[in-house]
């Protein structure tokens, strides 16, 4: 019971950060409800006993990623008033809706039509980082050697790019 | 779930929650009383009630007194008023969580069930504190940018921009460390360290991980906006960085959570490389089944030390000129009685221990429990003389000295070390 009312609590803070941010007219105020909707996010996976996820939501999005957007946006400074003017933005937001209105009860119907299940709960050793490590480099360690070579083309390349202007000048 | 059940979630929780409160306090008073010390001046102890000043404890009581008096000021220019009230908050409670999985004794085992010594009983241990400490900079950050100041801009970029590098040496020496312990939980880390290595050295983080230790203790002191590290506040150069423009109780705020973060990354590098809760060369079964000569052993080494310790305030609590009826000598006197008495105290329980407790029993493990928190609490405080030794010893680095620091010395020395440690544990199991 309690389980469920914690669900109910971090779905509804997510989607009020989501909401957050595509309405907030200010960059900090945007960037501070993603934090809000990467927290909550983490508290879901809490939930479903993925404790290295829910550790990692916390360290790399909520930490990492979104400080480092925040810095930007203090480092540049960004107002409300350097931004472009939007116009006709409730009318975009109202076709918006009406555009997702039949995938969204098209979606809640499939999903009432789904047989109930009874949930099992996992053992305890589910999700700790020990399982997970050994699943990872088990039997998905070519994927995941792959996923890391990718990422670290996309570092390099990052840094070959940031430091190319020096030798233009 | 029983009534011990409940008595022992309540106290652990509490212990989790005030201890790094109260020991706001003590650090406060370190920090001055050690920066006295180091200036060969001795440093705030004047203020008293009715003469008792408590080495300069009493100090506190008036600093608190004064800023939960003086007037909360927000300027008019400061637009984003939420998020100004918000940052210190988050600054504070950031640093207080992060303390809720260090273990402050080993798995107490009464009536056949075993209880976690830890706020909060989850397994994550380092990685929650990894992930607490990336939140602490929101707070900064957000600060320094509502506070539409430049110098409070200039604070919360530069501390900003410190606390992001130094998180890379930081997780890249815990790596090391996970690697020669095999587990991110902290309580089992300590367990670890009650082991011997060659049968006399105990196995602590310090001995096996020597590099690993060097940097994170570095990087800890740049996570925690210490000298040498204190650019974000720079009085010199910025005049308070962030908190420039935070008065009264949110200024407090900041000040107190600058000090529960110092409070528990010193528990984090104890537990990490000093052997945590463990007391020395006694891991928690010996200790629990020699609980009668140990508690032999505190019974005769107390009032000794408490006759010299009591000498030592009898020689230094006295007026530097001659008074008649010396106040200070009295002060002296009554503090000695008190002492005294807690020794007394302590002295009887351990008499019990000594007569009642068998080998194994519920007596030894209670009493091993309580042995090891007070080990806990004695090594962060030493931890802690070691931050405001460094403060009033280091001078402050310049902005790009610090950056190079960061990316050009410590993070190749952690890759160095993550790759010796690595092959030292592949050749030796």
């Amino acid at each position: 019971m309690f389980a469920e009312w914690l669900f109910t609590a971090f779905a509804l803070l997510s989607i009020l950060g989501a909401i957050g941010l595509i309405l907030f007219r200010h960059p900090m105020h945007g960037a501070m409800s993603l934090v809000v909707t990467m927290v909550s996010l983490a508290g879901l996976y809490a939930l479903l006993s993925a404790r290295l996820i829910f550790v990692l939501q916390l360290i790399v999005y909520a930490g990492a990623i979104m400080s480092l957007i925040l810095f930007i946006i203090m480092f540049l400074n960004i107002q409300t008033r350097d931004l472009p003017e939007e116009k006709g933005r409730i009318l975009y937001l109202l076709g918006g809706i009406v555009l997702l209105v039949p995938v969204a009860s098209f979606l809640i119907k499939v999903v009432k039509s789904l047989p109930a299940t009874e949930a099992t709960i996992v053992g305890s050793g589910f999700g700790g980082v020990k399982e997970v490590g050994l699943v990872l480099f088990q039997d998905w360690l070519l994927p995941f050697e792959i996923v890391s070579l990718l990422l670290l083309v996309a570092l390099i390349g990052a840094v070959v790019l940031a430091g190319k202007r020096r030798f233009v000048k | 779930m029983t009534s011990l059940d409940y008595l022992l979630i309540a106290l652990r929780v509490a212990f989790a929650a005030f201890v790094p409160l109260c020991f706001i306090a003590v650090c406060v008073w370190m920090e001055r009383r050690g920066a006295g010390f180091f200036q060969d001046r001795s440093g705030p102890n004047r203020a008293a009630i009715f003469g008792f000043r408590a080495a300069g404890l009493v100090q506190n009581l008036a600093d608190a007194a004064k800023l939960i008096f003086k007037e909360d000021v927000i300027s008019g220019h400061i637009k984003h008023k939420f998020i100004f009230v918000l940052a210190p908050v988050i600054v504070f409670f950031a640093a207080l969580v992060s303390f809720a999985v260090v273990p402050f004794a080993d798995t107490l085992v009464l009536g056949g069930r075993s209880y976690i010594m830890q706020g909060v009983p989850v397994d994550l241990g380092i990685l929650w504190f990894l992930a607490l400490a990336g939140f602490a900079v929101y707070g900064i950050i957000l600060a320094g940018w509502s506070s539409t100041n430049k110098y409070g801009i200039l604070g919360g970029l530069r501390s900003a921009a410190q606390v992001i590098s130094y998180e890379i040496p930081m997780a890249l020496a815990v790596i090391g460390v996970l690697i020669v312990y095999g587990t991110v939980n902290l309580n089992e880390m300590a367990q670890f360290q009650g082991q011997l290595l060659f049968g006399f050295i105990p196995m602590w983080g310090a001995v096996l991980q020597p590099l690993g230790m060097v940097i994170f203790i570095v990087a800890a002191f740049a996570e925690t906006n210490r000298t040498p590290f204190d650019l974000a506040e720079g009085e010199s150069e910025i005049v308070a960085g962030f908190h420039v423009e935070y008065s009264a109780m949110k200024f407090a705020v900041f000040f107190m959570g600058e000090y529960v973060a110092l409070f528990v990354s010193s528990a984090i590098i104890v537990t990490l490389f000093f052997g945590g809760y463990q007391v020395p060369f006694l891991a928690t079964a010996t200790l629990i089944d020699n609980a009668r000569p140990v508690a032999f052993l505190l019974l005769l080494l107390l009032p000794v030390a408490m006759y010299f310790f009591a000498g030592w305030i009898r020689r230094n609590n006295v007026s530097h000129y001659p008074r008649e009826n010396d106040p200070r000598a009295f002060e002296a006197k009554v503090y000695i009685r008190g002492l005294w008495g807690l020794v007394v105290v302590i002295e009887l329980a351990l008499l019990a221990i000594l007569f009642f407790a068998s080998p194994g029993g519920p007596a030894a493990h209670i009493f091993a429990a309580l042995l090891q928190v007070c080990t806990f609490l004695v090594k962060v405080t030493l931890m802690l003389f070691v931050y405001v030794w460094v403060r009033w010893t280091l001078p402050r680095f310049r902005y790009d000295q610090l950056q190079k620091l960061g990316w050009q010395i410590l993070l190749p020395l952690a890759l160095l070390n993550i790759f010796v440690t690595s092959a030292v544990v592949v050749i030796l199991s």
